[in-house]
């Protein structure tokens, strides 16, 4: 894939606008690329989303990697900022890790690297 | 917000998804062999297409027949399905989007010469850039959008065929190559609130390749080529198509009824997968609905179904599968009419009615700013439509495509500038 670096960075961006805008005032991110994937951590403090919310983006951000989307629209990921693009990164990634533990909302988002 | 609803549905594999989409390039070719009556009229007519300029607006139904026409848009649609399975591409709202823009353009403007020599420069941009086709081959799909540039260059001039072929087919190569990063680079412009994207990257791409010609007194003169014969036959033939959507839809998901409603909290910007966002229950009945809806307008101010018509039912269809719905439709669709006739233009012109069904590609402004701007968006729509043919010389399919992308380009940040919000 071509842009990696900068397809991780956009996936980042939304996320980032998405937390600061919907939900907190802090969050985490943490980034490492690995020979094969590479991995995003994210810990979005004291979430207010609701159970039924995080459900969605469990299931949003493990539905299946969709390279002919990301090749098309990639750059619209972080762009815009009064509307989220959460099917975007999910046709981006792999599967993801999405779980609330002690009142914080930690993912876990995994691309390989094709 | 993502908005998911838990969706309870048959299960219905990928092969069950082709074989739905396979019913429209059967029922094209039953239908055009019926029409043609014999080899003859079809081998003619076939010839006719192939060898046309196609130059916007040329319609296969008039110069190449009805039953030729149908079977050119047959075969478009099996090669792309077979395209769509050899690449094992999961069937999303995108893809499905894609086929029926191809199936319905299939009726002016493309065919099996002169879409190839683009799906070649998508082949040569993977193998430059160690790529699989699979990531490009839905914008390829879409990119067929400049196909009457090779047919122009290759057949325009009948006296230069020798120069003219084999440069029709590079130009084709090259834009195939060229238009995967352009396309992708473009949405930034109308940050996903033009459905028809491909249409402004190909307006960019036809106009920077027409004023190039220009510059060499080379003139594309645009053609007016319509079919004129009201066929109550072709009509029949749609009505059949979409009332098939909606029960397939009705088949997969028993509730489609009850929660259609659900489908109209969806703006509609890109993307609005609804294979994912609603089921594929939800989202074949939409289409149907939205075939019908469309299909009922054409006749009701006494429109002929042309190429051109064709084309603007098929991408309507197409892209209720992709943020279209009815809820964000109407205030783009009433914002074109009420315009045209303070404009004084005839309703029921081929023009008239195409810029109404394709105005649609602002769907996501209406969606995300209300009515009031999706009046606005299609006010605009038709004083660009009507005008912005001559950039690109009529090598760009997707004009409206184009036009929608100046509009969303011009008209976001404007109503974003009056927002006090964050």
């Amino acid at each position: 894939m071509r842009h990696e670096i900068k397809k991780i960075s956009r996936i980042v961006d939304e996320l980032t606008t998405l937390f600061l805008k919907e939900d907190t005032n802090e969050v985490d991110f943490s980034i490492k690329r690995l020979e094969d994937y590479t991995v995003i951590k994210i810990r979005d403090h004291c979430t207010h989303f609701e159970d039924d919310y995080i459900d969605q983006l469990r299931e949003v951000f493990n539905t299946q990697r969709q390279c002919e989307v990301e090749e098309y629209y990639w750059q619209l990921c972080g762009e815009v900022e009064n509307d989220d693009e959460l099917t975007l990164i999910g046709c981006m990634i792999d599967k993801a890790i999405v779980e609330k533990r002690d009142g914080d909302l930690y993912l876990e988002l995994i691309r390989y690297h094709l | 917000m993502v908005v998911l609803n838990k969706i309870h549905e048959r299960e219905l594999h990928k092969e069950g998804k082709l074989l739905i989409l396979s019913v429209f390039p059967v029922a094209f070719l039953l239908f055009g062999l019926f029409l043609c009556g014999s080899v003859e009229t079809l081998v003619q007519g076939m010839k006719t297409i192939l060898l046309s300029p196609t130059i916007l607006i040329t319609d296969f139904l008039e110069i190449g027949g009805l039953g030729a026409s149908f079977v050119n848009a047959a075969i478009i649609g099996f090669i792309n399905l077979y395209l769509l399975k050899r690449y094992k591409l999961r069937i999303n709202g995108l893809l499905i989007a894609a086929y029926m823009t191809v199936l319905g353009f299939a009726f002016f403007g493309k065919n099996v010469f002169n879409i190839l020599p683009i799906y070649a420069g998508g082949y040569l941009y993977c193998r430059y850039q160690k790529i699989s086709m699979k990531n490009i081959i839905l914008i390829i799909m879409f990119g067929t959008a400049l196909a009457p540039i090779v047919s122009e260059i290759a057949f325009g001039h009948p006296q230069h065929l020798n120069f003219g072929l084999p440069l029709g087919i590079g130009l084709g190569v090259l834009i195939g190559f060229i238009i995967v990063p352009l396309s992708s680079h473009m949405l930034k412009f109308h940050d996903g609130y033009n459905l028809y994207n491909i249409g402004f990257t190909a307006g960019i791409i036809g106009t920077v390749f027409t004023s190039v010609l220009r510059s060499f007194k080379m003139e594309i003169q645009p053609e007016n080529i319509l079919y004129l014969d009201k066929s109550s036959h072709i009509a029949s033939l749609l009505a059949f198509l979409f009332i098939y959507l909606i029960i397939v839809g009705l088949a997969l998901n028993k509730d489609v009824l009850n929660h259609y409603g659900r489908i109209f909290k969806y703006k509609g910007r890109t993307i609005t997968d609804f294979t994912s966002l609603v089921g594929y229950g939800m989202t074949f009945f939409n289409m149907g609905i939205m075939g019908l809806v469309s299909l009922c307008y054409v006749l009701f101010v006494g429109g002929v179904i042309n190429g051109p018509v064709l084309a603007g039912v098929f991408t309507v269809v197409g892209f209720a599968a992709f943020g279209k719905q009815p809820k964000n439709c109407y205030p783009i669709v009433i914002g074109v009419i009420g315009t045209s006739l303070l404009l004084g233009y005839d309703l029921s012109s081929t023009s008239l009615i195409i810029s109404v069904l394709f105005s649609t590609t602002l769907a996501p402004i209406a969606g995300s700013y209300g009515p009031l701007a999706g009046l606005v968006a299609g006010a605009l729509h038709i004083a660009i439509v009507m005008n912005i043919g001559i950039v690109h010389g009529g090598i760009n399919l997707y004009n409206n495509g184009f036009s929608g992308g100046l509009v969303a380009g011009f008209l976001v940040p404007i109503i974003d500038a009056f927002r006090k919000d964050d």
